[in-house]
């Protein structure tokens, strides 16, 4: 139990003890970090919809072979719309979310350290995306050449090319300050007391998964503004007939692309390393060892990025280079895995939805992490590449890794936000089925690929028919568990149903977020807080 | 609050902003030189 009083933390001088303003002008204005990390959470959830009925168009066309739904052209850009929308408009600004709201009240800060830069983070978002949207309406529709937006064939677009391309350097904006602010105040803002090792795992797998945003967002930019000169400007970066090299583009791109999925799962990691301590009743095993373990990952990342791209031809060094270096991955991770599973030795485990969710992360992720072993692999990747094997991968490591992360975080702090703890059982039963079909959706596009499927097709040939039925059948299913998650946070934050949520929530968890009453107050941590013993990480 | 503690935490909070202040600066200054730098890079090389 925390020695902290509720009235020193709550404690607030008067000229600051005034609530949120009122009407729309609370949420356009805000500066708080509460109001902004709901409302990157909400813009999350509704992108997170938006994107899964595009996954639901594509699963419906390829229910069965020949063309039932969709013209080809109109498939290819929901391919390519899903992948955009999941990736920067559904995953990262769900674990931003998380970032504004949890951070400042696990360091003890008041806020975060640019509250008004914080704001135009946000608010950039929905311009981009409806940007974004906006191209499905337009002579040519939406961009239809991947989310990888390989030169030549994104020069091919119509009338949609720029506004994505202005799209992207706004998500990339967003992102960049974003990560500046999370830096920032973790460098700056701390409570006295909360040395870096103290810090819980959230804020140091957010920490660096800040820098690794700082690092790889402008080389994103800078990749697609030279798509936009290439286009309009003269210029031949990417054009062969320029004296330009495509592939280059590629080797840009990935340089991003990689540590970008990094981005996506160290925030999850963090977040699973607060939940399993909590339910298993026992202190995070190998605090230290998984801050060296999530940097080291971090530090990697950033020289596989070529294994990505194994069929356009590279020299064998190369090859040998990034598949060893990819495979040396393994060892953080598997550090990291092993952690959580001592965590778990001999503790007092129960399994409300937040621990069932980390759970299913920790096995489901493990299996995305050995397909990509798979893929490291030069001259089975020559056999992969492009196939379904790797669409069930990165589904593997994307919606039971990353969302099933960040689905986590929501169920374990969601009676800190909104001070109404939710209905466990409608908990369990979105656990339950989100897990079921997440299998039946994605397990047989492993064999899919084996058997020789390529991805990116609207139609197939007739013996991929019945696990691609099965798979479309278990999307249906994942859509629509989602839509209990809607109505549980529906059920809380607005209809207020539910039991009051004490401070702690949970049986004696650790950190300062738990010394303050649910739902936290507007204001939280004028005077620094104290830190004890039990609430320190290290 | 006695006069030196209040002056302490005048202090520290002026440290608070300038140290907030300069790792922003530096950090946009990093993003922006990335940017640049990728380009002028590929602009160089080609």
């Amino acid at each position: 139990m925390s020695t902290i009083a509720t009235d020193v933390t709550t404690a607030s001088h008067e000229d600051h003890d005034h609530g949120p303003a009122t009407g729309l002008k609370r949420w356009l204005f805000t500066t708080n970090h509460k109001d902004i990390g709901t409302l990157y959470l909400l813009f999350s959830l509704l992108m997170f919809f938006v994107g899964g009925a595009m996954a639901l168009v594509i699963r419906s066309e390829l229910f069965q072979p020949g063309l039932q739904f969709v013209h080809p052209e109109f498939f290819n850009q929901m391919t390519t719309m899903h992948a955009l929308i999941m990736i920067f408009g559904a995953v990262m600004p769900a674990f931003v979310g998380l970032a504004n709201w949890m951070i400042p009240m696990m360091i003890g800060a008041p806020d975060m350290a640019l509250p008004r830069m914080n704001n135009w983070s946000f608010w950039i978002l929905p311009v981009a995306f409806i940007i974004l949207l906006s191209t499905l309406f337009m002579p040519g529709g939406a961009p239809a050449g991947g989310w990888t937006m390989y030169p030549p064939l994104v020069l091919q677009l119509g009338d949609a090319f720029p506004f994505l391309i202005f799209s992207v350097h706004l998500m990339g904006l967003s992102s960049i300050m974003g990560a500046i602010n999370v830096i920032v105040t973790i460098i700056n803002m701390r409570t006295e007391e909360m040395t870096l090792l103290k810090m819980p795992m959230f804020v140091w797998t957010w920490l660096i998964t800040a820098y690794l945003l700082i690092a790889v967002m402008p080389v994103l930019a800078g990749a697609v503004t030279m798509l936009l000169t290439d286009q309009f400007f003269g210029t031949s970066f990417f054009l062969a007939a320029g004296g330009g090299d495509p592939v280059m583009f590629q080797h840009i791109f990935w340089f991003f692309g990689h540590p970008e999925v990094y981005i996506m799962i160290l925030p999850a990691f963090g977040i699973v390393s607060e939940i399993i301590p909590t339910f298993a009743r026992k202190p995070l095993f190998g605090h230290d060892s998984m801050v060296y373990a999530a940097s080291s990952i971090a530090f990697l990342s950033f020289i596989v990025w070529a294994h990505h791209m194994f069929t356009v031809g590279m020299p064998l060094t190369g090859q040998l280079f990034f598949m060893f270096a990819t495979m040396l991955i393994a060892v953080p991770t598997g550090v990291k895995v092993f952690n959580w599973a001592a965590t778990m030795w001999r503790g007092s485990m129960t399994f409300e939805t937040p621990m069932l969710f980390s759970l299913a992360f920790l096995f489901l992720f493990t299996i995305g992490g050995f397909s990509g072993l798979m893929l490291a692999i030069v001259p089975a990747d020559i056999q992969y590449h492009d196939s379904y094997f790797v669409v069930a991968h990165f589904h593997y490591v994307l919606v039971p890794g990353a969302i099933f992360g960040i689905m986590a975080a929501v169920y374990y702090w969601l009676p800190k936000w909104t001070g109404v703890m939710y209905n466990e059982k409608l908990g369990q039963w979105h656990f339950w089925l989100s897990t079921i079909f997440v299998n039946v959706t994605f397990f047989p596009m492993h064999f899919l690929g084996l058997a020789g499927m390529p991805r990116r097709i609207p139609d197939y040939a007739t013996q991929f028919t019945d696990f691609n039925t099965v798979a479309s059948i278990g999307a249906f299913g994942f859509g629509l568990s989602q839509l209990i998650f809607a109505y549980i946070i529906w059920q809380c934050a607005l209809a207020r149903q539910g039991q009051k949520a004490t401070a702690q929530v949970w049986e004696d968890p650790k950190g300062l977020e738990w010394t303050v009453p649910s739902p936290a107050p507007y204001h939280t941590f004028d005077e620094p807080p104290h830190v004890t013993k039990h609430d320190s990480f290290d | 609050m006695t006069d030196a503690a209040s002056h302490d935490r005048k202090d520290a909070d002026a440290r608070q902003k300038r140290g907030i202040r300069r790792t922003a600066l530096l950090l946009g200054g990093v993003a922006l030189l990335f940017y640049a730098g990728f380009i002028a890079l590929n602009a160089f090389f080609r």
